[in-house]
């Protein structure tokens, strides 16, 4: 079972208590929870969908970034740039954003978690 | 082994499962329409309104809930509020219904008057120390939880509670020694 309704512990029980507790007969659902439901607002888009969305926006995005920087000129050039750079230079930029992702990650599955 | 509710809400928030939500209604319909009951003056179509829209503002502000109380006592609390905003809409709270209050109770019962007392009782009481009494004594919950449900000092809880127990037995005194 769920979590259940405990007695309070603040105060003894004694006979009107007890009365009080009869009293709280349970409520027989009688079409209460259908109701509910066909009352919640319309269920948000399932993940697989939004996963979809997501993955379709970043193609076109990048597909016009592509486009609007002259067939991707730019990661050439940064490509070139990069053969400039020191091993350890390259080593640290790798560590610097993996480090960067991890934290990130973290922070995202913290919130969720606190979230439950 | 059936699942808790800290996983069925952990359902609602990771794949928005209704059905898991719906569960979670089934299980605690009863003490929340209860509540509301009691709160309303036991205007049974009104308190069952005022338990869906608590329901439904419990699904939709369910990322609010941290876990930190019981899902009972959450739900007691939006449920609390509901009436609030209902009273204050309309100024003042509606009376004993006292045909549906009969159509409720099964003639059968063996208490029958003391029942029917006992709710008169209740609801001649202020809808402080009614809330307290209903929460604390009825539904079970400690001051503490009926502090934050009710959103007021926990001192506050004790001394509603303690007037409303007193008021209460004063009221019923004949019945005491039964």
């Amino acid at each position: 079972m769920g979590d259940e309704v405990t007695p309070g512990a603040d105060f003894e029980l004694d006979w009107l208590d007890r009365k009080l507790r009869e009293e709280a007969d349970y409520i027989d659902d009688a079409g209460f929870t259908a109701g509910v439901m066909q009352k919640l607002p319309a269920r948000r888009a399932s993940r697989s969908i939004r996963a979809f969305i997501l993955i379709c926006a970043a193609i076109v995005a990048s597909g016009a970034a592509y486009l609007l920087s002259g067939g991707g000129r730019f990661i050439f050039e940064a490509f070139a740039r990069a053969e400039l750079f020191s091993p350890l230079t390259i080593f640290i930029a790798a560590l610097a954003i993996g480090f960067v992702i991890t934290c990130g990650a973290a922070y995202a599955a913290l919130r969720r978690s606190e979230a439950l | 082994m059936s699942l808790t509710d800290a996983d069925l809400v952990a359902r609602v928030l990771v794949d928005d499962d209704q059905h898991a939500f719906a569960e979670l209604v089934r299980r605690h319909q009863s003490v929340v329409r209860g509540l509301l009951r009691q709160l309303v003056r036991s205007d049974v179509t009104l308190a069952d309104d005022l338990a869906q829209e608590t329901f439904i503002r419990a699904y939709k502000n369910i990322r609010s809930f941290r876990g930190e109380a019981k899902f009972s006592t959450w739900l007691y609390r939006i449920g609390y509020n509901v009436f609030r905003e209902e009273a204050r809409r309309r100024k003042e709270l509606v009376g004993i219904d006292e045909t549906q209050l009969e159509t409720q109770r099964d003639p059968s019962t063996v208490d029958a008057a003391l029942r029917h007392d006992l709710a008169h009782a209740l609801q001649t009481l202020p809808v402080h120390e009614r809330t307290a009494v209903v929460l604390c004594c009825q539904n079970g919950l400690s001051h503490d939880e009926a502090s934050r449900v009710l959103d007021i000092p926990l001192g506050t809880v004790k001394t509603n509670v303690l007037r409303g127990r007193e008021k209460l037995k004063k009221l019923l005194a004949a019945w005491e020694t039964k």
